[in-house]
């Protein structure tokens, strides 16, 4: 049984296949959650999680990014805990503003879009393939164009051209990172 | 976009989150009347046992209004008080019918139960005495409204349609008595009313008209006894101990 | 001591149902065995307080539950499964369950988590939202097992709790039993002798109202090994210890 019907099912009230569901996501959910909040709260995010698919399971357009949609509910949910808990307790990283989403001064959102963005990442390629060294170098090493030319023996030109290409796969994977519909 | 699937981190308990959605998901969530009963009554437990077991309550609740609806059309077109000689047959089979043994499948776990059977039979007892009465005011306020035969006195009129209670009364204390007794709701149901049958056949007999059980004031008195006999017994059968019979 | 029993008689008109049994217990699994008609089932239903004693005397988690007070706080503390559990066909298996949890005064937000963790550890998850009418021997007996356990009792009291379920289920619901053993006292009574061999510390053996033996499972095996008849080791010392009572 696919993703979908599980969810289709959820939908029209067989907890079941919340039940199904639960088992194959909760675990890579809770991986996910572990990276930005501490194991108490990756606990209660995960139980708000799945008591808001079961009762919005409705709202789930079908298009095989079940994936997604939960971690976009997880990610909103994991939100509201971190506003909750007060703006002083995370630092987040600072991304590129382009990158961070509509509510990048949100130190909240900040700090799970990290989270998104280590997994996005991996989506530009394997370790050492051209888009990958671009953004090592350029944004999380924040070196000049010039200079990352030099480095990968390659004209600025090729550089900026990569530069672009990276984000523009990060920002696609982002996209599909925060999932499902809103 | 479906991540790797990972075994969970070792500091994560997802059983015990699972418990948690399962505990919301699975609970059954009450009506008002239930929520309301369970506030009345300081007990959730004895909200649920009253509004949900099966017991054969809710037929009967049924049954008791398509009955004095009859008997108010038939109080309407006959003259004859009919509601009230009905209400106290119609109230006696549905207060034995709320005593559990022979009703109550899970009945020997029931008697296990920190909410007694006891507690939950006077609770029922009372509630299904209660509806028949309101049910019963009703059916004989409508039909006292259209107006019994002219010519009857206001008073006298008063006096039979209201006058039942007591009998009521008296008559389902003796059905419950016998359905403790004989821990079988059946039979206490059949007892109650037998009885009643007897007793509106003798009033027959003995003054030529039907009506008598439910005119005649001597009666109360006698009957308010009997009654009070009746739940006294009653008591004593569904106390623990309970007896010599298994 | 979690059950202290002296001289418990019960007669039912002339039959002496339990004619003068003894015995204590703390926590543990405590298996009660015998043919049909020893008493067991009776015993056990004076120490659910179901029905009250003929005569002797019974504490129940060191109390007497002659009295009102005393004995709704055993009640609280109870699980009792009957031989012959009917159930309500219109209600899921977490209807029921919840229904008992609420009879046994269970504190009211403890309630929902508790009916989960019992019908997960029966191995009922799949099938919480099921009507009871839809399933079958073995699963109505689970879901039975499941009422008992929900409010985590100190006494725990089981009349053929394996009843319809499958060689598997059995082995899950020992290790159950192990698990419930070590902060409660279980007392399983049943005629299948294998199923106390594996799970119980204590045994106890009935014959006609009276225990006629109780000891550790090893110590009724070593009973049978040169008169008994049966299978098991365990079988042979049941039936020698039967034939020794009767004779």
């Amino acid at each position: 049984m696919d993703d979908d019907d599980l969810v289709a099912r959820v939908a029209a009230g067989d907890d079941a296949a919340l039940r199904d569901l639960f088992g194959r996501h909760a675990p890579w959910l809770a991986v996910r959650l572990r990276a930005v909040l501490p194991a108490a709260d990756v606990e209660d995010v995960q139980q708000e999680t799945f008591l808001a698919a079961w009762r919005g399971a409705g709202g789930y357009r079908p298009q095989g990014a079940c994936g997604g949609w939960l971690w976009g509910i997880a990610r909103r949910q994991a939100a509201l805990l971190l506003r909750r808990r007060g703006p002083a307790e995370h630092a987040g990283t600072t991304l590129p503003a382009d990158l961070a989403g509509r509510d990048a001064p949100d130190p909240a959102e900040t700090a799970l879009a990290r989270a998104d963005l280590e997994v996005a990442v991996a989506a530009l390629g394997p370790a050492g393939s051209p888009e990958r060294e671009v953004w090592r170098l350029m944004y999380e090493q924040d070196r000049p164009v010039a200079e990352v030319a030099g480095l990968l023996g390659v004209p600025p030109g090729t550089v900026k051209s990569r530069a672009h290409r990276a984000r523009r796969l990060l920002r696609a994977a982002l996209r599909v990172a925060e999932g499902g519909t809103r | 976009m479906s991540g790797p699937r990972n075994d969970a981190p070792d500091d994560v308990d997802l059983g015990r989150v699972w418990i948690s959605v399962a505990g919301q998901v699975w609970r059954r969530q009450p009506g008002w009347l239930e929520r309301t009963a369970g506030r009345l009554l300081r007990s959730p437990g004895l909200a649920r046992a009253l509004l949900t077991t099966p017991s054969l309550l809710l037929p009967w609740l049924l049954a008791s209004v398509a009955v004095l609806a009859a008997g108010a059309a038939a109080t309407l077109s006959s003259g004859q008080p009919l509601v009230a000689l009905l209400a106290p047959a119609v109230a006696a089979a549905a207060i034995a019918y709320s005593y559990g043994p022979g009703i109550d499948p899970a009945w020997d776990l029931s008697c296990s139960m920190a909410i007694s059977d006891r507690m939950v039979l006077l609770v029922r007892a009372l509630a299904v005495f209660a509806v028949n009465t309101v049910l019963g005011l009703a059916a004989s306020a409508v039909a006292a409204a259209v107006g019994l035969p002219a010519g009857s006195a206001s008073g006298a009129a008063a006096v039979v349609t209201f006058g039942w209670l007591i009998p009521m009364t008296a008559v389902c204390a003796f059905a419950l008595a016998v359905a403790t007794m004989a821990r079988s709701a059946s039979v206490g149901a059949a007892a109650g009313v037998t009885a009643w049958l007897i007793i509106v056949l003798s009033g027959r007999v003995a003054s030529g008209n039907f009506a008598a059980p439910v005119t005649d004031t001597v009666l109360f008195l006698p009957y308010l006894a009997v009654g009070a006999g009746c739940v006294v017994v009653a008591l004593y059968a569904t106390r623990i101990p309970r007896g010599t019979f298994s | 001591m979690n059950v202290e029993i002296t001289d418990l008689t019960r007669r039912f008109g002339r039959n002496l149902a339990v004619a003068g049994v003894s015995l204590q217990t703390g926590p543990g699994v405590f298996g009660l065995l015998g043919p049909n008609g020893a008493g067991k089932t009776t015993l056990l239903r004076m120490m659910a307080t179901v029905i009250p004693p003929s005569s002797g005397r019974l504490r129940l988690l060191g109390r007497d539950p002659g009295g009102y007070g005393p004995r709704r706080e055993v009640r609280r503390r109870l699980g009792y499964l009957p031989q012959n559990l009917g159930y309500y066909p219109g209600f899921t298996v977490a209807e029921f369950v919840e229904y008992f949890a609420l009879l046994k005064e269970m504190p009211t937000a403890r309630v929902p988590a508790a009916v989960a963790n019992a019908v997960e550890r029966v191995d009922l998850g799949g099938r919480a939202r099921a009507k009871l009418r839809t399933l079958s021997g073995g699963m109505l007996r689970r879901v039975g097992i499941a009422q008992a356990i929900v409010n985590e009792p100190e006494l725990l009291l089981l009349d053929e709790p394996t009843a319809g379920l499958d060689p598997e289920q059995r082995v899950q619901f020992r290790a159950l039993l192990r698990d419930l053993g070590q902060r409660a006292t279980v007392v399983v009574s049943t005629h299948l002798v294998e199923d106390v061999g594996a799970a119980c510390s204590q045994v106890a053996l009935m014959d006609q109202g009276k225990i006629v033996f109780h000891g550790t499972p090893a110590e009724l095996t070593a009973r049978g090994t040169e008169h008994g008849t049966g299978d098991a080791p365990l079988e042979r010392g049941y039936t020698a210890v039967l034939a020794a009572a009767r004779s």
